[in-house]
C-alpha cells in the first residue's frame, strides 16, 4: 500500500505539489497521469526519499522509505531508465544492487531473463543500449529485490508495441500476485489498458482519483430503433437529454430500462440498446488538464 | 519469461535487517574499480609511481635504499590520490546513479562514509604496490651500482605515507561532495592551495598564518617521515581547512539535497 497524504512541496515561491493525496492499493495497478511538469516525478521522488517535501507524508506500508531498512526489498524503483553509469554493463548494474541488498547470487540472471535481455546484451556497457533496453534493465532493477511495491516513472517510454504489451502483462501478473504498482505514463492508451485505478494530476494538484471503470464510464445509453424520431420525441418529453449519433441511432441520458419502457409505450422496435461508449482516457485527460488548476473534479 | 522469477510479494521475511556497513563498503569499492575510468586512474597512479621511482634510480649515484625509493614516488600520489575520492563522490551525480544508490540506502552520509572507507582501502592497496615497486627498484639499483641499497624501512615513513594517503582521499571526497562536479573539484583541490600560497607570499601579513594553513608543506614532511612537533600542529590546522571544511560542506550539502 502506497499512501500519499497532503504532500506539498515548494521551491521558493513556486508550489510544485499542492496538498496531493491518494493511495495505491495492493493487488492493483494505479496509473499516475498528468502533463509535463504536473508533479508526477516529484511525487515519486519524495516517495522514494530522494526529495524532501515541505509538508505531508509519503509512505509505503505505513512507513517513510527513509525509515525502512534495506528499502530495495520493499519498493522497486524505476525513476529514469537513462540514469545508469554509461561505463557499466547491465549485468554489473544489477550485480552492484543485488550485493547491496544481500540477494541470492542467481537473482541477477533470473531478472535479466525475466525482462528478456540476452547474455550478450547484459554484458554490453549501458552506453550502447537503446532506450527500450534501458527500460528493460530498469525494470529488472526494480524487480530485483522482490519488492512489495513498484514505483515506475514512464516505464513504457521507448518500448516497441510488443515491448509495451510484454510490460503490461508483467505488471498485471505482479499486481495479481498481490503487489502494488504505481506507474506514470504519457501513453494514455497503455495506462487505460493496464490500470485498475487512476490518479490525474495537474499543476501539482490531484484533479481526479478513482477506479478506471468509474472515471471512464459515461452515464446514459446508446440506442438504435426502427423509428429514432418517435423514440427521441418520447425521451425528450420525459425530460431526458437526447442527441443523434454520427453513425445513426441516439445517445441519451436515460437508463437502459427507461429507454426500453419509453420504446414499449411508443411502440417503437429497438434494434440495439447498450451503455454509452466511454469517453476514453484521452478525453478525460484533456478535459481535466486543459484548463486551469482550479478546475478540480471530485472523483 | 519465466513466471517463477516474478515472486509474489510479501514472501520475504517480515523483519528485515538493514544493509550492513561492511556490505556497503564492499559495493562502493567495487563501484570504484568496475569502470574503465576507475581502473585507468588506479593504473595511472601506479604508472606514475613506477616512472618516478625509475627516474630516481636513474639519477642516483649509488644504490638507493628501499626507503628513499618509496619516498620518491610520493609526489605523484600527492597529485593523483585525491582524484579517487573526487570520482567516488561526483560520478554518482554526473552519471545520475545517485537516483539508484540513495533509493537503496537513503542514509546518504552512511553511503559517503562507505565511499571514504573504500577509497582508503584502495589507497592502502596503492601503498603496497608502491612498496613493491620500490623493492624491485632496490634490487635493480643494487645490480646497477654494485652493492645493495639499504633494506631498512622507517616506521615513521610508512605510517606517514599511510596517513597522508587517507588524508588525500578524504580531501578529494570532500571537494567532490562540496562541488559535485569532477572538473570543478579537480581544479579546486589543485588550485586553491596554490592560490593560497601565492597570496600569502604576496601579502607579508599573511605569511605567518599561511604556514598554519598550507597543507602541502606538512604533507610532504609526513610522506617522508620527517614531521616535527610544529609540523604536526601545522598538519592539523591545514587539514582542518583543506580536508575538514570541504568534507563538512559536502556532507551537509548532499545529506538532504533533492536528487534529480
Amino acid at each position: 500500500m502506497i499512501e500519499i497524504a497532503h504532500l506539498t512541496k515548494r521551491y521558493g515561491s513556486t508550489t510544485v505539489l499542492d496538498d496531493v493525496s491518494f493511495t495505491a492499493a495492493p493487488g492493483r495497478v494505479t496509473g499516475f497521469l498528468g502533463p509535463n511538469g504536473a508533479g508526477k516525478s516529484t511525487t515519486m521522488r519524495v516517495l522514494c526519499g530522494l526529495a524532501t517535501a515541505s509538508s505531508g507524508t509519503a509512505t509505503v506500508a505505513g512507513r517513510r522509505l527513509r525509515d525502512v531498512p534495506n528499502p530495495g526489498r520493499t519498493v522497486g524503483v524505476l525513476l529514469d531508465a537513462s540514469a545508469q553509469h554509461a561505463g557499466r554493463s547491465g549485468r554489473e548494474v544489477l550485480t552492484l544492487s543485488a550485493r547491496l541488498m544481500g540477494l541470492a547470487p542467481g537473482r541477477v540472471a533470473a531478472c535479466l531473463d525475466l525482462v528478456g535481455l540476452t547474455a550478450a546484451e547484459a554484458d554490453a556497457r549501458t552506453r550502447t543500449y537503446s532506450l527500450g533496453m534501458r527500460q528493460r534493465l530498469g525494470l529488472a532493477h526494480a524487480l530485483l529485490g522482490e519488492p512489495d511495491a513498484l514505483v515506475l516513472d514512464e516505464p513504457a517510454n521507448g518500448l516497441d508495441p510488443a515491448g509495451i504489451r510484454w510490460m503490461r502483462d508483467l505488471l498485471r501478473a505482479y499486481a495479481d500476485g498481490g503487489g502494488t504498482v504505481l506507474l506514470s505514463s504519457h501513453l494514455l492508451r497503455e495506462v487505460e489498458a493496464v490500470a485498475d485505478d487512476l490518479v490525474l494530476i495537474g499543476r501539482g494538484r490531484v484533479l481526479a482519483h478513482g477506479t478506471t471503470a468509474d472515471l471512464l464510464s459515461a452515464p446514459g445509453t446508446e440506442v438504435r430503433s426502427l423509428d429514432d424520431g418517435a423514440l427521441a420525441g418520447a425521451l425528450i418529453a420525459a425530460g431526458h437529454d437526447v442527441r443523434p449519433l454520427d453513425d445513426g441511432g441516439l445517445s441519451t441520458s436515460a437508463s437502459a430500462e427507461a429507454v426500453g419502457r419509453h420504446a414499449l409505450d411508443a411502440r417503437v422496435v429497438l434494434l440495439d440498446l447498450r451503455p454509452a461508449r466511454s469517453a476514453g482516457l484521452e478525453d478525460l485527460f484533456f478535459t481535466l488538464t486543459a484548463g486551469s488548476a482550479r478546475e478540480e473534479v471530485a472523483a | 519469461m519465466s513466471a517463477a522469477t516474478l515472486t509474489p510479494p510479501g514472501t520475504a521475511a517480515p523483519a528485515r535487517a538493514g544493509v550492513p556497513w561492511t556490505r556497503l563498503v564492499g559495493v562502493e569499492l567495487r563501484k570504484q574499480v568496475d569502470t574503465r575510468a576507475g581502473r585507468w586512474l588506479l593504473a595511472l597512479v601506479v604508472l606514475v609511481d613506477v616512472a618516478l621511482v625509475a627516474l630516481y634510480l636513474w639519477a642516483a649515484d649509488e644504490a638507493p635504499g628501499w626507503s628513499a625509493l618509496t619516498e620518491a614516488s610520493s609526489a605523484g600520489q600527492l597529485l593523483l590520490l585525491p582524484l579517487i575520492g573526487v570520482l567516488a563522490a561526483t560520478s554518482e551525480w554526473s552519471q545520475r546513479t545517485a537516483l539508484t544508490t540513495f533509493a537503496l540506502e537513503p542514509r546518504r552520509t552512511r553511503v559517503h562514509g562507505a565511499k571514504a572507507a573504500a577509497g582508503i582501502v584502495l589507497a592502502l592497496g596503492i601503498t603496497v604496490a608502491t612498496l613493491a615497486v620500490a623493492a624491485v627498484a632496490t634490487l635493480v639499483g643494487g645490480a646497477l651500482h654494485d652493492g645493495a641499497g639499504s633494506w631498512s624501512l622507517d616506521g615513521a615513513l610508512l605510517g606517514g605515507l599511510a596517513l597522508a594517503l587517507v588524508l588525500l582521499v578524504l580531501q578529494g571526497l570532500g571537494f567532490g561532495l562540496a562541488l559535485l562536479s569532477t572538473p570543478a573539484a579537480i581544479v579546486a583541490y589543485l588550485a586553491l592551495p596554490t592560490v593560497w600560497s601565492l597570496v600569502s607570499a604576496l601579502v607579508p601579513a599573511l605569511r605567518d598564518p599561511a604556514d598554519w594553513l598550507d597543507m602541502s608543506g606538512p604533507l610532504t614532511g609526513l610522506m617522508s617521515g620527517s614531521l616535527t612537533g610544529d609540523g604536526w600542529a601545522q598538519l592539523g590546522t591545514s587539514t582542518l581547512l583543506w580536508v575538514g571544511v570541504p568534507l563538512a560542506v559536502g556532507l551537509w550539502r548532499t545529506a538532504r539535497r533533492d536528487v534529480a
